[in-house]
């Protein structure tokens, strides 16, 4: 199937002559390192469909920061975000929570994972506009030096830190997971915790501390 | 100097342990017993920081936030090779939010040749990252493009694309003591080749040796370049106020760091004061201070702001350090008894533009043979520079030896353990193999490639040794407070080996009160400068002035409390939290009330490591003595898809007096995992036709998950040397070493063929297994 | 990433009638000041903004638009899937798990449990290639217009082994591997109350036909749902997908395995490779050995051999033939 076929078909209705033809894809991306950044010309003109700018622009936030409302483990916080913010950023530069760790930035490492409505996501491929009706869980929330979540203590009991940087990431997931699964085997912990990188090779102590946290919870 | 004699445990529990008299300073304390007489030490006290861990309190250097900080970004170049005709800024620093801009230059004010894709040419400050990374892509660069060379075979051809037209001075690679490089200039991109290290150069005469041997084993083993990739980016934030430089930093060596900075701004060293509470791994990377911090500083400088400088994943992937590849040609003689008779090594290998891609010195030391001698070449490509990554060279120098070593004993009918056996004159590794083979349950290993189906099991095994390395420039300060404080202060930082913690129970054994009631300071220039965390020195280096300060405090403060309870000082003894004296029942006081009876506000200590007990001294620190390991391996293999899946690692090790078994055992599963990493999964993939690293990120990057981690097995062997007042040594490198290697030996034993090249990916098995 | 502004999509006609392109559009091109795209789950478009690859003006959020977030199933019909139910909703629902077996397996093993918690169905099937070269800024690729594809020559361990000559990407889709065996048909909204539906070989188109995308969807489509036909409990089917590790990856080599058994007999069977071409393709061949025939060892390995007969692998990447033989046959015996 053509897709150049399909869009002029679709589009001839609004605008006959915005097929893709004569589109320069060369945009300012390199070719093997051949062109200097920033000294190709922007494209004008390349987008078929004629948007309707003012009506948009009234309900869209942003593209500057605008105030938004973000309820962090069980606190409500207004706060000035762009909407290109991650709440990965909002939460360690706005607030500060600097608990929750950006690692690969790209969703591949799960060390920013915080739970939205009870569930873990990846706070660095997730915008704070995004959230702002939800709950958001931190590290920081799940329980504090004086009261320590059990996935917590255990981890100090099991020796399952060593750098920490992973740490946060490691127990916002394993304790969903328990939540979830009560009584779980070393696979299943194991499964749990596989998008989970660690580089330090605490992994035998993070599982041990989860086994032994699930009795606990 | 004033001397006394001690009497000290000496050699391996339940082995061979005994006494050994040495004649040491009069200033050092008496000597501990054996770990199981200890109260605080050599048991698995709870590391430190775990707390701050566990609840997202610990501050790295990326969370640190100052007011009126801003945010700077490097701009690098996007081309491997070139010469620089302009760079135009004007735009950039119109920018609005963009505080300050720099431009490096070298010495004679050009730009620098950009000589691998992603250099750093410069930096831009500003209001926030997103405007920091705005700016860089308004400014415009003038290249002139140069051919330029990636593969480490291709730049040796004597017509490839020069990297270095210059000498290159002697690189110090952190992790590694050796002497590889004398900075002479590079025949073509080859610079080399480096015969000897501190062990000597080559011995006897390798074609007689050959001549003498009964079996030979000869092959080529390569291994790819890996990314040390630790989870905290390198990076600072510097705050530089007129005559105080303040710098947090993700580091495994504050002092260094302070050094390098305070030499590179000529200021003095009192100026700079480097922090780094919480380090997010290293593991031989962050050593220095880079380019990256004098960055951050000239913009901190130039901005009068607080400048926050980590980078980003890919910058940290192509800039900031690997593991170098090799080549490595190995021939290895033996005679019909085993005996070797002759060793040659011949190793080329790539850091990049940077230096350091040696093989280390396994094949020299490991086993007896009267006939050795290595040639190790480093060849320059356009790529971003290596670093010392545990045990610098020697985990690639090992993946060959050990798998040849393994080969001949098949060629002479012997199993590979019991071989080592009769090559192998180390007591340490002789009760590891002995203890690890019957964890393991080395007894049902097979014959190579006997499974029947498809997927095949297979055990391995594999050594490795590590010298004692000690940084004689480590202090350590020990001071209580009246009314009730405890603390130990030195530059040494905590990257997540435990320092912190070992330094709290040394000074709490010697006080007689628990481990929790010791502050410790550390990882601050403002304190006594202490060693780098690197070649498994840390330990071994700060370890004993810590317990020899708080010996000298304790000294004091009995001296005090002698004087008041009119006793003789030698009959004072400070244990169980309260000071008594042994001939009168009426003299007791807690620890705690001593202190508030203090005469003076606090009494401090300082004290630096000496030479080791019984003079083992060497010009750059010390090392004697073998930090063996032995390390097992069970694998399975699916010899129709070619995936390896390690199934169990026994590692069996030594580090001197354990302090704290916990951590030990933790720093040997993180130098399995990463062995196990290197061993089928990770390495950079630097694409020719452009230059670039295509796999700089965590998604293409290869790491093991929970998944791929095996049941890891632990024995930790207690080992007295009498050497310190500690007797501790680190366990960082030795950790890392045997494992790659073993996991081949095991691939090996479930197919019955060898893989002589890293990581063992499923093309690789395929493929020797005739199936593409 | 680039600046952009924000905006909740109340509807599937308030969307489309916002958007003005796809993110594949724009894809390698300058910001734009009146570029707008759609976003639902965003893990695939915020890594390629990340990687400063696509730079809307604006962006629809499309996640919260009412009804497509429902999983309907009747026994007659089989399940309409909503675009925006997420992957860990579909992992979790039991009649999936029980009927649809190689749809389960393929879902539970994309990502990662944080990532199938935003992700969505929608998003998974109009996700781009994970090619390291396209996937680079540093790299002007096929893809991106230029005419190259770097993998020909350069690195290609994990790309296609068949239809690879123009464009060597494999689509990183796992769940579309299944869907496709099972016959599901995904249902598109236009401009205009417009709507269609195509099967998952319509949507999907090679390189050849679009070097932009690796999907028909025009600048003003929007992916609503998908749905898979009934099955009936003779139906049997497995997915197994390799990739360099166990733990979350892309395919090295995926298949997803559906037969209709009678009697021990296979009486209709679709195979579908994933991470073998550029999008994923029917192994009609390695169909046709199983069809009439009793499931054995000697059965399920032909057909593990038919799936890539004429596979054209580049330098680095012949292992996956093997591979896709290897599970092929596998996901075949584990089936029935």
């Amino acid at each position: 199937m053509n897709r150049d076929n399909l869009k002029s078909k679709n589009e001839s209705e609004s605008s006959p002559e915005k097929t893709r033809k004569g589109i320069s894809r060369r945009g300012f991306l390199k070719g093997a390192g051949m062109t200097t950044v920033g000294t190709v010309a922007l494209q004008s003109g390349v987008l078929g469909n004629t948007l309707d700018e003012q009506s948009l622009d009234e309900k869209a936030i942003g593209p500057d920061a605008e105030l938004i409302k973000l309820k962090v483990n069980g606190e409500s916080h207004s706060l000035a975000v762009e909407p290109r913010m991650t709440l990965a950023s909002a939460l360690r530069d706005k607030l500060q929570l600097t608990g929750t760790k950006v690692v690969c930035d790209r969703g591949a490492c799960s060390a920013c994972t915080v739970w939205i409505d009870g569930k873990p996501v990846n706070s660095c491929l997730t915008l704070a506009v995004e959230v702002q009706e939800k709950e958001i869980t931190t590290i920081e929330g799940i329980g504090t030096p004086e009261k320590l979540h059990p996935v917590q203590e255990a981890f100090i009991e099991h020796d399952a830190t060593q750098c920490g940087f992973c740490t946060p990431g490691m127990i916002m997931t394993a304790s969903h997971f328990l939540q979830n699964h009560p009584n779980p085997d070393l696979e299943e912990v194991k499964t749990a915790l596989r998008g989970n990188l660690c580089r330090c090779g605490t992994h035998p102590n993070v599982f041990k501390a989860t086994l032994s946290a699930s009795k606990k919870m | 100097m004033e001397k006394k004699k001690l009497i000290l445990p000496h050699g391996i529990p339940g082995h061979n342990l005994g006494e050994i008299e040495r004649e040491v300073p009069a200033s050092e304390p008496p000597a501990w017993p054996v770990n199981d007489k200890l109260k605080e030490v050599g048991k698995s006290v709870k590391r430190y920081d775990a707390l701050a861990k566990v609840t997202g309190q610990a501050k790295y250097t990326a969370d640190i936030q100052l007011p009126g900080m801003l945010y700077a970004k490097f701009f690098r170049s996007d081309t491997p090779h070139a010469n620089i005709r302009s760079i135009d800024i004007s735009k950039a620093e119109d920018y609005p939010g963009v505080y300050g801009i720099h431009l490096m230059k070298t010495d004679d004010g050009n730009y620098p040749v950009v000589k691998y894709a992603g250099q750093p040419l410069g930096g831009v400050a500003a209001s926030s990252l997103a405007i920091a990374e705005e700016a860089i892509k308004l400014i415009e660069v003038d290249y002139e493009y140069l051919d330029f060379v990636v593969d480490v075979e291709e730049a040796q051809h004597p017509e490839a694309p020069i990297v270095h037209k210059e000498k290159i001075a002697s690189q110090t690679d952190g992790g590694d003591v050796g002497v590889t490089h004398d900075g002479t200039q590079a025949n073509g991109n080859v610079v080399g080749p480096s015969t000897g290290s501190f062990f000597g150069g080559p011995r006897g005469d390798l074609e007689q040796g050959f001549k003498e041997a009964d079996v030979i084993v000869e092959h080529v083993y390569r291994t790819q370049v890996h990314t040390h990739l630790p989870l905290e980016t390198h990076g600072v934030v510097v705050d530089w106020k007129p005559g105080n430089m303040v710098v947090y930093a993700s580091s495994q060596n504050t002092a260094a760091m302070r050094d390098e900075l305070a030499d590179y701004f000529d200021i003095s060293k009192g100026e700079v004061r480097v922090i780094s509470e919480y380090t997010g791994g290293g593991f031989g990377a962050k050593h220095s201070a880079g380019v990256y911090g004098p960055m951050a500083a000239t913009l901190s400088k130039k901005t009068g702001r607080p400048v926050w400088l980590m980078l980003d994943r890919k910058e940290e992937h192509i800039s900031m350090g690997n593991r170098p590849n090799s080549i490595q040609y190995l021939k290895i003689g033996a005679k019909k008894d085993g005996k070797l008779t002759a060793i040659q090594q011949r190793s080329h290998g790539t850091a990049g533009v940077g230096l350091g891609a040696g093989v280390g010195r396994i094949a020299q030391v490991l086993y007896e043979c009267p006939n050795f001698a290595t040639e190790q070449y480093d060849v320059y490509t356009h790529a971003g520079p290596g670093a010392a990554w545990r045990a610098p060279g020697n985990v690639q120098g090992a993946y060959g030896v050990e798998q040849a070593i393994d080969e001949i004993a098949d060629k002479l009918g012997i199993n590979p353990l019991a071989y080592r056996d009769v090559i192998d004159k180390s007591d340490i590794r002789k009760v590891e193999r002995q203890r690890g083979a019957e964890k393991f349950g080395w007894s049902r290993r097979k014959a190579p490639g006997s499974d029947s189906g498809p997927v095949k099991k297979g055990m391995g095994m594999a050594q490795s040794t590590w010298p004692r390395f000690v940084t004689l420039d480590s202090t350590a300060e020990v001071r209580i407070m009246r009314g009730g404080a405890v603390e130990i202060r030195s530059s040494v930082q905590d990257i997540g080996t435990g320092t912190k913690t070992v330094l709290g129970q040394v000074v709490a054994e010697e006080f007689g009160i628990p481990t929790e009631d010791v502050s410790v300071l550390i990882g601050d220039t403002y304190f006594p400068t202490g060693p780098g965390s690197g070649g498994s020195v840390a330990t071994g280096s700060i370890t004993p002035p810590a317990r020899n300060a708080a010996y000298k405090v304790k000294m004091e403060l009995l001296e005090q409390i002698a004087a008041k309870w009119e006793s003789d000082l030698s009959n004072l003894v400070m244990e169980e939290g309260k000071i008594v004296d042994k001939t009168d029942d009426s003299k007791s006081v807690s620890f705690k009330d001593a202190l508030k009876g203090m005469r003076t506000s606090q009494i401090i200590a300082t004290a630096s490591r000496s030479d080791d007990y019984g003079g083992f001294q060497q010009p750059w620190g010390l090392a004697h003595g073998d930090l063996g390991s032995v390390q097992f391996a069970e694998v399975t293999v699916d010899t129709e898809t070619g995936f390896v899946k390690v199934d169990k690692i026994v590692a069996a090790h030594s580090c001197g007096r354990p302090l704290n078994p916990a951590q030990v055992e933790s720093q040997i599963n993180g130098g399995v995992i990463q062995g196990l990493a290197y061993a089928l999964y990770e390495y950079r993939v630097m694409d020719k036709q452009t230059g670039f690293m295509i796999n700089a990120n965590v998604d293409q990057y290869k790491l093991p998950y929970a998944m791929e981690i095996p049941e890891i097995e632990s024995i930790i062997i207690e080992d007295y040397s009498g050497t310190s007042s500690t007797d501790a040594y680190g366990i960082g490198e030795p950790a890392n070493i045997a494992t790659a290697v073993a996991i081949a030996n095991a691939v090996y034993n479930a197919i019955g063929v060898r893989i002589y090249e890293i990581p063992i990916t499923p093309d690789k098995i395929l493929k020797a297994l005739n199936k593409i | 990433m680039n600046k952009f502004s924000w905006y909740e999509a109340k509807s599937v006609e308030d969307a489309l009638s916002k958007v003005n392109a796809t993110a594949s559009d724009i894809l390698g091109k300058a910001p734009n000041s009146s570029s707008v795209i759609f976003k639902a789950g965003g893990i695939d478009l915020l890594d390629l903004m990340k990687e400063g690859l696509v730079n809307p003006s604006t962006i629809v959020s499309i996640k919260n638009i009412p009804g497509l977030d429902k999983i309907e199933y009747s026994e007659q019909d089989g399940f309409k899937i909503g675009a925006n139910v997420t992957l860990e909703e579909l992992e979790n629902n039991a009649v999936v798990k029980e009927k649809y077996l190689a749809l389960h397996q393929a879902v539970a093993h994309a990502g990662t449990a944080q990532l199938r918690n935003s992700a969505t169905l929608g998003g998974n099937l109009a996700q781009r290639t994970r090619c390291w070269y396209f996937r680079s800024i540093d790299h002007q690729c096929y893809r991106k217009g230029s005419g190259t594809c770097y993998a020909q020559e350069g690195e290609n361990e994990f790309h296609a082994i068949m239809n690879n000559k123009t464009c060597a990407s494999v689509h990183s889709s796992s769940v579309s591997t299944a869907l496709m065996a099972f016959n599901a048909t995904v249902e598109i909204a236009g401009p205009n109350g417009k709507t269609r539906s195509v099967t998952m070989e319509e949507f999907f188109v090679d390189p050849e036909t679009d070097s932009r995308t690796e999907n028909i969807l025009a600048s003003n489509e929007l992916i609503t749902g998908i749905a898979i036909p009934a099955v009936n409990e003779n139906v049997k089917s497995f997915y197994i997908k390799q990739g360099a590790r166990e733990s979350h990856d892309w395919a090295i080599a995926d298949v997803a395995v559906v037969m209709e058994m009678s009697g021990g007999k296979c009486n209709n069977a679709e195979i579908v490779l994933g991470a073998a071409a550029p999008v994923p393709v029917k192994a009609e061949d390695a169909a046709k050995k199983l069809r009439g025939k009793s499931i054995n060892e000697s059965v399920a390995s032909s057909a593990g051999k038919a799936s890539v007969k004429g596979a054209t692998p580049l330098a680095n990447n012949a292992y996956k033939v093997p591979i896709f033989r290897s599970i092929v046959k596998r996901a075949i015996l584990n089936a029935v």
